[in-house]
């Protein structure tokens, strides 16, 4: 190899990597972090980054200064150099990303083994989800039970999940951490918020017709205002609200269903405002027909939707004077 | 047309050989009338034995659809039709003692087009059906993607219905993966392992033509079940349980597909097997086997071990849904975790499967068109058996956040990280064969260079994912639909691209349109990066995969992915125009227009019906450009050889 081709070979190298380093620089390529332990997976992520932008560079360097110097002209028929191997080259660029890819598994081990701790005291919150709603429960706080998820800044926090029906998954973007829900086995995820504000929480496993709204909000608050927020939910909770409405929201009707006293705008199954036309086609009493509706879903399909794609599971979920408060609700009799 | 006009060969229709079976009716004759009412027949025992047993049992009700469409549609009328069109003709001749044809090839080569549409048992006609066929598939995959490209164009639910979202998205990715990428790559092989070997045919002929058919029926079954009744298969292509035992009974179309594809890719890859340990010409060492066919042989062990297990998860949930069983139904004591084990013990290694094929094709594009030996062949071909065994140990690293074990994070996470040790050896070995190399930059060589550029940047975001506490964040998200877009589209599709265009003159015997084979390539090289790079982006923020509906901060960046992947459809048109035309009125190519050294191009273009009229000797390595005086193959046996050493 010529001195003259090593030299502009480095340039080719550098000059990809440089490109690339701007684009990895320039853009903003994770959410800012919102927890201890995104911190971390940001810096494994420019750890792993930095050793890439090299391979990169070294790939590129080479492609770019072959196809620019040994191309021939189609008619050119002879020959390159019979060069077969060399043992000391395929031993080096064996070795060498070996010693890389496992200085980044080291990095990876510990950072997994530190964001799995959950540390002295964690505040523990039960998530539950079922399709398509969340809904999450304090037992450390009163039992509190709420549809938002309200959390307290720089406290380490262990959330235990739990799915009712099929595999959901507990990601809010700007923590970083995500980890299924999944039916029949117990799952946690430990997060230490570093930052207060609004957040989504958001399922990444695909879990049916409504996985793409299956939302909740996520508010994490200073220490005081969590405390001042626990008080209020377990003073005042239950009794001032509509029960109906509460059982609405908790079951996550309104992922999939239009219904204008719940402003929800869900276009996966029958629009509720029409409940009373819909009764009229089934020939049912409104209530029965309701009632019915929630616990048995398959008795009767509105023309136009389908089968089997509301969940059955309504009628076990939900406790008898919740489905009757919801049918309240629902059926517009105060 | 590739027809092989060969005057003096017995034809099945017109001749009659008085030891072979009595000539038959045109209802009775193997071909598609017979396909056509065996299906119906099948179609009909099928739902008579449901319906008889039912009654007998006192099951109500007795006309259970499910379970009809499950017997009678999707396994007794695949058989029928099996059976009709003659893919088990010579095999029931022969248990029932009646006289088979088993000399006279009748079944062999193509002499007319319709030569194409039955069961045919040359390996050079399989080769360009399974190629067809599955460029078919991808026609429809790839509007399926359009489809929901134009759907996520914008935030909120346009156009379809958020069930015929979900079915596109997964059957997008069956089609891609069980009808285009695996059964593109059998069939690229199919034409020329054979020919590389020096064998006149496969191991099992008439095995290689029921492997083949098998593959339509799969297809059709996956596209037809946007017909069943409460929509399509719609639990993404990783079906994961419960989700798919709970789904309308279009998802048991997924899962008896994936029977049928399965066993089609299981009888194939024994098929390869056998043919590479038992027919190499004279003097085919292992070490002086192209490198193409090291990778089919490695490929093929990946397909035998790891596909029954595939098979397994989608029969267990077929049965939690039809039988009632509980494997996967946490209610009844079922163990969820336990089909995404199952599940990726298969699905893992058919990265692999999609991608050591094209591997292979890159080191035969490469070495020719830069005129150099390939680099270091021998930890080249020991690089292949290194990803197949690390690949049965990674398993698990699509299961980082999904609950499992924790202590097998780390062992899976270092396994999985050290598959680019041989992986990074290939690239490498291909950069330093290009190096002082004579390179021509024909239009295969372009996807071959686009190839490895394109892979690298898939390599490098899977290190990402490799790593434990990135994944956590990155999993189920854009970035992964971006990873698995810049393996398998820049990486596989690629591939297959670059071998289409590399055999055509071989399969076809003209030379296909080189300007717009570039044009092809740089217009797809282009809006492919558009449409998928920024994909990483878009999941690293925070947009989880399959969703029909995302946050409003990634509408910009979704439209101009959605006009990239747009053009990015477009431009396989230009490809599709170019082998058609060329195939049809495409000049001449000649036996050798790369002049290259393996055995395939030795011969004429398309090859003869039995390949070789002379066995060959394989005399060298296949790869020695730029040695005075040397040969891989040579043709006239002894003597040949003699003048060779002297």
């Amino acid at each position: 190899m010529r001195r003259g081709s090593i030299f502009r070979i480095s340039l080719y190298g550098l000059a990809a990597a440089g490109a690339v380093t701007l684009v990895a620089l320039l853009i903003k390529w994770l959410p800012t972090s919102g927890s201890r332990q995104m911190d971390r997976i940001t810096f494994v992520y420019w750890f792993a980054t930095a050793i890439c932008i090299g391979i990169f560079g070294v790939v590129a360097g080479v492609i770019v200064y072959s196809v620019l110097h040994f191309r021939v002209q189609p008619d050119d028929d002879s020959d390159g150099p019979p060069i077969h191997g060399h043992t000391g080259i395929e031993i080096a660029w064996t070795v060498v990303p070996a010693i890389l890819v496992i200085a980044i598994g080291i990095v990876s081990a510990i950072v997994l083994s530190q964001n799995g701790r959950a540390g002295t005291n964690p505040l523990h919150v039960k998530v539950f989800a079922q399709q398509f709603a969340w809904h999450f429960e304090y037992p450390d706080n009163k039992d509190v039970k709420s549809t938002e998820l309200v959390v307290p800044v720089h406290r380490n926090i262990r959330f235990d999940l739990n799915a009712a029906d099929v595999i959901h998954s507990f990601w809010v973007p700007e923590w970083g951490q995500k980890q299924d829900a999944v039916p029949g086995i117990d799952t946690h995820v430990i997060v230490t918020p570093t930052r207060t504000g609004n957040f989504t929480l958001i399922c990444t496993e695909l879990c049916g017709l409504g996985h793409a709204t299956m939302r909740a909000a996520v508010r994490v608050v200073s220490e005081a205002d969590f405390t001042k927020w626990v008080q209020e939910q377990a003073g005042g909770g239950g009794g001032g609200g509509n029960p109906g409405a509460a059982a609405f929201t908790s079951a996550g009707c309104g992922s999939c269903h239009t219904f204008k006293p719940a402003n929800s705008t869900g276009k996966i199954g029958p629009d509720l405002d029409n409940l009373a036309a819909d009764a009229q086609k089934a020939g049912k009493p409104l209530a029965d027909y309701v009632k019915e509706s929630i616990v048995d879903p398959d008795a009767y399909i509105v023309p136009g939707y389908q089968k089997g794609v509301m969940p059955t599971t309504f009628g076990q979920s939900l406790s008898a004077p919740q489905i009757d408060a919801l049918v309240t609700y629902l059926t517009g009799s105060k | 047309m590739s027809t092989v006009v060969q005057p003096e060969h017995h034809h099945p229709a017109t001749g009659f050989d008085p030891y072979g079976p009595r000539p038959r009716g045109p209802y009775m004759r193997a071909g598609w009338i017979r396909a056509a009412w065996c299906t119906a027949l099948f179609y009909g025992l099928g739902m008579g034995i449901v319906v008889l047993s039912r009654w007998s049992f006192g099951l109500s009700p007795v006309l259970n659809w499910t379970v009809i469409v499950l017997i009678g549609a999707l396994v007794m009328a695949p058989i029928g039709f099996l059976l009709g069109l003659g893919a088990f003709d010579y095999w029931l001749y022969w248990i029932s003692g009646r006289p088979t044809r088993a000399e006279d090839h009748s079944g062999h080569g193509a002499y007319s087009w319709k030569d194409y549409f039955r069961v045919n048992t040359d390996h050079k006609v399989i080769g360009v059906q399974y190629t067809v066929t599955v460029f078919v598939f991808f026609v429809v995959g790839g509007l399926m993607a359009m489809l929901f490209r134009a759907e996520l164009a914008q935030p909120g639910l346009q156009f379809f219905s958020s069930q015929t979202f979900n079915g596109l998205v997964s059957m997008h990715a069956v089609l891609m993966i069980f009808l285009f990428v695996i059964p593109a790559f059998a069939g690229l092989a199919n034409f020329v392992v054979p020919l590389m070997l020096g064998a006149p045919d496969m191991a099992f002929p008439r095995l290689n033509a029921l492997s083949y058919w098998l593959l339509p029926i799969a297809g059709v079954m996956f596209v037809s079940s946007f017909l069943a009744p409460g929509g399509p298969f719609a639990a993404g292509w990783t079906g994961y349980a419960p989700l798919s035992t709970d789904t309308p009974v279009g998802s048991m179309f997924f899962n008896m597909g994936v029977q049928w594809a399965g066993a089609s890719s299981i009888l194939t890859a024994l098929n390869f097997l056998v043919t590479i340990i038992t027919m190499r010409a004279p003097g085919m060492t292992f070490w002086r086997m192209p490198l193409l066919v090291w990778a089919n042989f490695t490929t093929s062990l990946l397909v035998v071990i790891a596909t029954p297990f595939i098979a397994g998860s989608q029969f267990f949930v077929m049965f939690d849904r039809v039988m009632h069983t509980s494997f996967f139904v946490p209610r009844d004591g079922g163990y969820v975790l336990g089909y995404q084990h199952i599940f990726w013990f298969y699905s893992h290694p058919a990265v692999y499967i999609m991608m050591l094929p094209g591997f292979g094709i890159v080191s035969e594009v490469i070495s020719t068109m830069s005129r150099k030996p390939v680099f270091g062949y021998r930890l080249m071909a020991l690089s292949l058996v290194g990803i197949l065994v690390l690949g049965f140990s990674v398993w698990a690293h699509h299961m980082f956040v999904a609950g499992m074990a924790d202590w097998l994070r780390v062992p899976m996470m270092i396994s999985t990280l050290l598959i680019a040790v041989p992986t990074g050896i290939k690239v490498f070995s291909w950069l330093a064969t290009l190096w002082e190399g004579k390179l021509h930059l024909t239009t295969p060589m372009l996807w071959a260079l686009g190839f490895v550029s394109m892979f690298v940047i898939g390599g490098l975001s899977g290190i990402f994912l490799g790593s434990v506490p990135i994944d956590i964040h990155a999993s189920d998200t854009y970035f992964i639909v971006a990873h698995i877009h810049y393996v398998l589209f820049g990486g596989s599709v690629f591939t297959i691209f670059a071998g289409v265009y590399y055999w055509f003159p071989k399969m076809t015997g003209r030379m296909y349109d080189e300007r717009l084979g570039k044009l092809h390539f740089w217009l797809t090289f282009v809006s492919f990066n558009v449409t998928f790079f920024p994909m990483h982006w878009v999941g690293l923020r925070g947009m989880p995969r399959r969703v029909f509906d995302y946050s409003d901060q990634f509408g910009d960046i979704n439209l101009i992915i959605s006009i990239a992947s747009f053009v990015l459809g477009a431009s396989s048109m230009i490809f599709f125009y170019n082998m058609i035309t060329s195939w049809v009125r495409g000049p001449v190519a000649g036996s050798n227009p790369w002049r290259a050294n393996t055995i395939e191009w030795q011969v004429s273009s398309p090859p003869p019906v039995f390949n070789f009229d002379e066995v060959p000797q394989v005399v060298g390595g296949p790869y020695e450009y730029g040695v005075p005086g040397a040969r891989h193959a040579v043709f006239g046996g002894q003597h040949a050889l003699e003048e060779v050493h002297t």
